[in-house]
């Protein structure tokens, strides 16, 4: 279809808006010295850690998020609202107030945490699982949001025919359930991995800026600004590689807009 | 022994159902009804997806949903297969992943269907590049691989090619002792294929008998106007067919092999004195029984062609038409419509 003018005028407008920071950023990127600054442990150490604390934070969403967005669309809860409204919390609270808050929950002194670190000896604030429930926690909406959203548009039906057919409940989960949710799963976990990847508010609330521990790309790209500036030039086009690297094979597959047969 | 046997009520939606069916190993009920009638929930009793609240369900001798008891037994522990009008295949199995999907399945047995339902080509695709026929034989090849003590169709030749109906037909003949429940909206499959015929109207079962008691003796609105048509088995040979009985009936349209020879009771006129001009079929024949039929009385001849006939009840009057009068049935070529059988 052929689009009318106004809107491809407005949608080049978009693209523009998108794309100059990117250009703005290639065009100051040290080339000649790029080799020297991606060799540097100053970049290579907070890429290291940002890819494993998203990683990690990214499985953690699929492992708690998928049974949670299964029980919000499909039981008939009595305070769903409330417990969506709770869920979806991270995606509009300032990543700092939501690092602060966490600081509260799970620091030495908060909530849970005093016995956290009197029973197990665990302590969160200033370390790498710190910057992890950092990362999950602004991480989970945007997984739960989008496989609750492919469960309720599909109906149970498929699931009960299989049930008639003689599955028990948890073979109807993995042989009808779970493969049919499994673009939905792609999509949500790109999108919780791109946002636990760019995390930095709630890192640096809760976790700190610890070199090697806590210190993330954005993180070591936001204190490089002020002291290197062409280290700051390398670690941002570290972090768009990377993520181009993940988003544009998944394009395709598993983010929204285009659905595998069904 | 049964293998259906239910007493007992549901709530489906607005609808509430009250339900008393019983039906035999071997034996194929037809469920006839006007849409909304609760058909297609009353399918969903017997499945376990839709729970009684009161009464009891037994399937082969066995409890398997009675309320005051506390007996529930789940969909997956029931011996039913279920071919649902929508058909539910499974789009991202292939069609043989789909036919040996239950745990009850054997794997002979899959094959065996794959081959007897002419899908076995198909065996690796999915079932989105499957036609609507060819769909419908891997629900039925599904369902039916489990061996189920009772089979469960809705509406399973709604809109059905040909060589479809007869795969499925052929497969469906050989019952041994499975209990088949059939929905249908069509009154000529359900009369074809059914032992029995129970009509349910909103929610409710008006009528149990065979497909003639059914056809000769309406209870309802309903029922009467599916009662209106007369079908016959003949074997058609161009642009004649022949009755059982030996009788020739001239065709409106050609047609070959065995088929069924459909007739509304308004189209059989009838005549003190053999009638002359434009209708091919004329015989004579002995009035059984006159039956009121709301504002129509009903006319069932003996004869050579066994047939009902609907007219006025002016016509009777006129006519003088009591049980025993000899009269002349005529019913143009044009009026019969021939259904293959």
């Amino acid at each position: 279809m052929r689009a009318p003018r106004p809107i491809l005028a407005a949608a080049s407008v978009a693209v523009i808006f998108i794309s100059l920071p990117v250009v703005g950023l290639l065009q100051r990127t040290p080339w000649s010295s790029l080799d020297e600054l991606l060799s540097r442990e100053s970049v290579i150490q907070p890429l290291l850690l940002s890819l494993l604390v998203s990683v990690i934070a990214a499985l953690v969403v699929v492992v708690i998020g998928t049974p949670l967005a299964w029980t919000m669309a499909r039981v008939d809860l009595p305070g769903r609202r409330i417990v969506r409204a709770l869920v979806l919390l991270p995606m509009v609270l300032p990543p700092v107030v939501g690092g602060t808050a966490l600081l509260f929950a799970l620091g030495r002194r908060g909530l849970i945490g005093q016995w956290l670190d009197r029973w197990f000896g665990l302590t969160l604030p200033f370390t790498t699982l710190g910057a992890v429930v950092a990362a999950v926690f602004v991480a989970l909406p945007f997984y739960v949001i989008a496989v609750e959203g492919a469960l309720e548009s599909g109906s149970d039906e498929l699931e009960q025919m299989a049930g008639t057919l003689g599955a028990e409940p948890m073979r109807v989960l993995h042989r009808i359930t779970l493969p049919r949710l499994l673009p939905a799963m792609g999509a949500g976990v790109a999108l919780a991995w791109a946002r636990a990847l760019g995390e930095f508010g709630a890192t640096i609330t809760f976790a700190g800026n610890l070199p090697g521990r806590t210190q993330t790309l954005p993180l070591a790209t936001f204190l490089a600004l002020e002291s290197d500036t062409e280290e700051a030039l390398a670690l941002s086009l570290v972090m768009l590689i990377v993520s181009l690297a993940v988003l544009i094979p998944m394009r395709d597959r598993w983010l929204p807009g285009r659905r595998p047969d069904q | 022994m049964s293998a259906i046997h239910l007493a007992g009520t549901a709530q489906a939606g607005h609808l509430e159902l009250e339900v008393d069916l019983s039906v035999e190993p071997g034996e194929t009920v037809a469920l006839l009804g006007p849409n909304g009638a609760g058909k297609t929930s009353l399918l969903r009793i017997l499945t376990g997806l839709l729970p009684l609240t009161r009464g009891h369900l037994d399937l082969s001798d066995h409890a398997a949903d009675v309320p005051d008891a506390g007996v529930f037994v789940e969909p997956h522990k029931r011996p039913i297969g279920w071919v649902p009008q929508d058909r539910l295949l499974f789009p991202h199995l292939t069609v043989k992943q789909n036919v040996g999907f239950s745990p009850r399945a054997r794997p002979e047995r899959v094959d065996q269907l794959l081959e007897v339902l002419d899908i076995a080509e198909l065996a690796d695709r999915r079932p989105s590049s499957c036609s609507g026929g060819q769909a419908q034989r891997v629900a039925l090849a599904r369902a039916v691989a489990t061996e189920p003590e009772v089979l469960l169709l809705d509406e399973p030749s709604a809109a059905l090619d040909i060589d479809s109906r007869h795969l499925i037909d052929n497969l469906l003949e050989d019952r041994g002792d499975r209990a088949t429940l059939l929905v249908t909206h069509d009154p000529v499959e359900a009369a074809t294929t059914a032992d029995r015929i129970v009509i349910l109207e909103n929610g409710y079962v008006t009528h149990v008998g065979s497909p003639v008691e059914v056809r000769t003796r309406p209870r309802t609105r309903y029922a009467a106007s599916l009662a209106g048509l007369n079908t016959i088995a003949a074997v058609a040979t161009g642009s004649t067919a022949t009755t059982e009985d030996g009788v020739v009936v001239v065709l409106g349209e050609p047609a070959s092999g065995p088929v069924h020879l459909v007739v509304p009771p308004v189209a059989v006129a009838l005549h003190r004195t053999a009638p002359g001009g434009s209708p091919r079929n004329v015989w004579e024949a002995t009035v059984a029984e006159l039956q009121p039929a709301f504002d129509r009385v009903r006319v069932v001849l003996d004869g050579p062609l066994p047939i009902v006939a609907e007219v006025t009840p002016a016509a009777v009057e006129v006519l003088g038409l009591v049980p025993g009068t000899r009269v002349w049935a005529a019913v143009k070529a044009t009026e019969i419509t021939v259904h293959p059988a």
